[in-house]
This record gives structure tokens, sequence and C-alpha cells, in this order.
């Protein structure tokens, strides 16, 4: 129904506004990942060990929103415009469910082991249930970029 | 040799050769140059958000830099080794292409940036003298690096 509608329609068949649309959702990766991953190497004690974890977060997670922001509506518009095509797509189910699991993580980690984060921040590396959380989120978010890459080849 | 033999010759070669008959040896070269991508481009912003002032204020501006200098400089050589791979499969297009010279002057200027009056704007920012320079050199080096990625995604497209 997407698919069909004047809006996805005009879309699909721009190739300027696809196009635009599209590279403004793959360099928001660089605004949502790049920053997530800075704060989970500051938590795996890989840089910034000077600075407290609730500092580097707090520099941190606007960007990463903002990314997130950026890579949802733009994301949508894509998915307005292909949408038949990207029902069916494994590749495109896949980033979805590791999108949902990424929140997840991301979710876990705000309500619990954060909570007390000026316990441990300013330990260069952080404790185990950070660290986990951490490499989860690395691991989650590289898996969204790359089934989001490998949509096109389905 | 001139440049349009390079080309040529990195075509032919045993990385062209794999590159071109592979069926997914481009999809995941490119995906590794797209998480080489998020990580650059995440360095960058952070370190030049704390030139213009925006975060991290309370910390020294040089040592934020020298730290993500080491994920900075290693992801763009993941960059560079995952490009020359992926131009090993379409060298010819490349060459002709100009969105991909745009690119490469872009990526030149970039990194001779990053590596002289960037710098000094890092000085500049930890001295505690007035901080224009800091702020221009930012905006400068975030207009480079975003040139960069914008002409890499029109390679394909153009």
């Amino acid at each position: 129904m997407l698919y069909r509608s004047g809006f996805g329609t005009m879309l699909r068949e721009s190739n300027n506004a696809f196009s635009v649309i599209e590279s403004v959702h793959v360099l928001s990766i660089t605004l949502l990942f790049g920053t997530i991953a800075v704060l989970d190497l500051r938590m795996l004690g890989l840089l910034l060990r000077s600075v407290s974890v609730s500092s580097v977060a707090r520099s941190v997670l606007p960007l990463t929103w903002s990314g997130f922001a950026v890579s949802v509506v733009s994301g949508f518009l894509l998915f307005w415009a292909e949408a038949e095509k990207m029902y069916a797509n494994p590749s495109f189910r896949a980033k979805l469910l590791l999108l949902a699991l990424a929140g997840i993580n991301a979710l876990v980690f705000h309500s619990t082991i954060y909570r007390r984060v000026h316990e441990w921040e300013r330990q260069h590396v952080s404790p185990w249930r950070a660290r986990a959380t951490a490499i989860t989120s690395l691991m989650l978010w590289s898996g969204v970029i790359i089934a989001g890459r490998a949509i096109a080849y389905f | 040799m001139g440049l349009h033999g390079w080309f040529m010759a990195l075509a032919h070669s045993p990385l062209g050769h794999a590159m071109q008959t592979s069926r997914w040896g481009f999809a995941v070269v490119e995906m590794v140059h797209l998480l080489g991508l998020a990580l650059l481009g995440g360095s960058v912003l952070i370190v030049d958000l704390r030139l213009l002032g925006v975060i991290l204020k309370g910390e020294s501006a040089i040592t934020i830099s020298r730290d993500l200098n080491r994920l900075l400089l290693g992801s763009l050589s993941v960059m560079v080794l995952s490009g020359i791979a992926l131009l090993s499969e379409e060298a010819g297009k490349c060459y002709y292409s100009p969105a991909f010279r745009w690119k490469m002057a872009l990526l030149a200027a970039a990194v001779v940036f990053y590596f002289t009056l960037h710098r000094l704007a890092l000085v500049r920012a930890d001295s505690g003298k007035p901080t224009l320079w800091p702020r221009i050199a930012a905006c400068i080096s975030l207009l480079l690096w975003l040139g960069v990625g914008v002409a890499g995604r029109a390679i394909g497209l153009l």
C-alpha cells in the first residue's frame, strides 16, 4: 500500500531524490555508529581513559540519538519507496531484528549497570557487565550496517 | 608508467582478478569500507566538536585527539586498503569518474589538513587563547571529510 502511494512512487522513480535520501542514510552511520562506538571503546578501556564514562556518554549520546533520528527518517522514506521489495527481503528483516536487539541492549544497560555509573566511571576499564554491553553494541550495530548493505544482494 | 597505466595494472593484478571474479568479494569489501567509514566519521566528529567547544569542554583537546588519533588513523587505514580493493574491481570506471577524482583530492586535502593546521588548532584550543582558529579549523575539517563521503557516494550514482 505504501509502495503504490503517490509519494512512494514519486520517490522510487525520482532518481535524484532517492539517491540523496540513500546517501543521507548511509552517511548517518557515522553520526549513529561512529559515536556510540567511542562510548563502547571507552568502557572497554581502549580510549579516553582519563575521561569519566558519564562525561563521554553525555557528549556522545545526543549525537548518537541525532544519528538515529536521521537514520530512521531516511530509512523510513527509503522503505516507503521500495516497500514491496523490502518486505520480503531476508536481509532487511535481519537488519530490523538486529536493530531491535541493539535497542534492547541499550535499554537494559541504561536501566541497570548504568544507574550506578558514578561508582565505576573513573575506572580505566569498566565492570564486566558494561564491557559485555559494549561488545554486544559494537557487534549488533556492525550487523545492522552489514545487513543493510546486503539488502541490495537479495 | 602514466596514471592510467597504474589503474590498469591494479585492475590486472591478482587482487583485481580476485575482486572481479568473486561473487561476494565486492560486497564484503564494501561492508568493511562502510564500517571503517562509520568509525572514521565518529572520531572526526568527536575531535572537531571538541574544537568547536560543543562537547567534552572540560577535557584537553590534545588528550582527546591523541586518543582518538589511533581510532581515526586505524579506520582510515582500513578504508584505504578496502578502497584499493574496491578500486581494483572497477579501476577503469573510477579513472574516468569526476566524482572519484574529487574524492581523492578531498581525501588528500583532509589528511594533509589533519596533520598540519588542525594540529595547530588543537594546541590553540588548549592554550586558553581565543578560540577562533580552532572553530574555523574544525569547520574546514568537517567539510573536507563530509566532501570525501559525498563524493564517494557520487561515484556509484553519477
